[in-house]
């Protein structure tokens, strides 16, 4: 499906006109996806570091993966809305930006990965899971997350 | 006096072929930068764990010291990552950094962020035993909590932005942000 029609939207857009016209208030917002993504990538790694038992292994892994679950919600919420933001800005051409491609391709991935697959699991007794699965999580959550922060960055040199 | 050593180191830095070659490579540059800006997750990620367990919202059935003292070496790990990566990309880019609002204000809040770290460590180790097990600790604490995350917002903000041009020396601006930039040849030209 071509979304075309939806970027031309976005171009058009207030916000696009806020963005454009206020270097400012770009920044500002690009901190707040920073800060999401410090954020959320804080508590990626320090979930799965703790299924990987490397850090803070005097835990619970359950009461850490709930913890940091709650503020990844968070994050990712901010990571978005502000995403859409900041998009805005240079709508048409990230439309045909390869690299921004592959970030939305790795985020939707990572989304569908954290929300279908990791929490359902790990909502159950983790030591009633396979060690082994839950180390293969961890890495691929790793993994993914870290295809979307660098793609994401890569799309400022590409 | 300061500007002007400040200026001479950084044209210091500039003479060497390093730092164009860094500068005008593609890859290079990048990979650097991107470290740079990735390793945020790392350091920042830990550093806001501590910061929002020392304000009561994550982990309040933990000890606040245990948070602290378990994601302190992959947070360092973080830090001295982007310190290297900082210089590396401050050696590429010397003069116009060094003459860059957003850079000098960025070093400032660095040095703030240093300065409460410290202190609310102190602070956090005197008087650790009499709140660790709270959920949530006492006010100061938590303003010094407070106060790391707006200061590495803060820090966030600037480091970006020193990338936009907006405040550069070669743009005509008033002599007071000459002065805030260190724009030597062009406070010299004014008077």
């Amino acid at each position: 499906m071509d979304l075309l029609f939806l970027f031309e939207w976005l171009d058009t857009s207030l916000l696009a006109q806020i963005s454009k016209a206020y270097g400012g208030v770009f920044a500002v917002v690009q901190m707040f996806h920073l800060l999401a993504m410090a954020m959320l990538g804080g508590m990626v790694l320090i979930g799965d570091l703790r299924l990987l038992n490397v850090l803070l292994t005097n835990l619970p892994s359950e009461e850490v993966i709930n913890n940091t679950q709650r503020w990844f919600n968070v994050a990712l919420l901010v990571l978005v809305i502000s995403g859409i933001f900041m998009s805005s800005a240079v709508a048409m051409k990230l439309y045909y930006n390869e690299m921004f491609w592959a970030k939305m391709t790795s985020l939707g991935f990572g989304i569908v990965f954290v929300y279908l697959i990791r929490r359902p699991l790990l909502k159950f007794n983790h030591d009633s899971i396979k060690p082994w699965v839950l180390k293969l999580l961890a890495v691929a959550s790793i993994i993914v997350w870290f295809t979307v922060a660098a793609s994401g960055r890569w799309i400022g040199f590409s | 006096m300061l500007n002007e050593l400040l200026l001479n180191f950084a044209r210091w830095l500039d003479s060497f072929s390093w730092s164009t070659q860094l500068h005008e490579s593609y890859y290079m540059y990048a990979w650097i930068e991107s470290t740079h800006v990735l390793t945020l997750m790392l350091f920042l990620g830990m550093l806001c764990v501590i910061d929002l367990r020392m304000l009561g919202l994550i982990f309040p059935g933990v000890p606040a010291s245990t948070i602290a003292r378990r994601l302190d070496t992959p947070m360092m790990i973080g830090f001295v990552v982007m310190v290297i990566t900082g210089f590396i990309l401050y050696f590429a880019i010397p003069v116009r950094t060094t003459q860059s609002i957003w850079f000098r204000i960025k070093v400032v809040l660095l040095i703030a962020a240093g300065v409460n770290a410290l202190l609310f460590r102190n602070k956090m180790h005197a008087s650790c035993d009499t709140w660790d097990l709270d959920p949530k600790p006492p006010k100061r604490i938590r303003t010094g909590a407070a106060l790391s995350l707006a200061l590495w917002s803060g820090i966030v903000i600037t480091g970006r932005t020193i990338a936009y041009d907006w405040y550069d020396c070669h743009k005509e601006l008033p002599y007071f942000m000459y002065w805030l930039a260190g724009c030597v040849d062009e406070m010299a030209a004014y008077q």
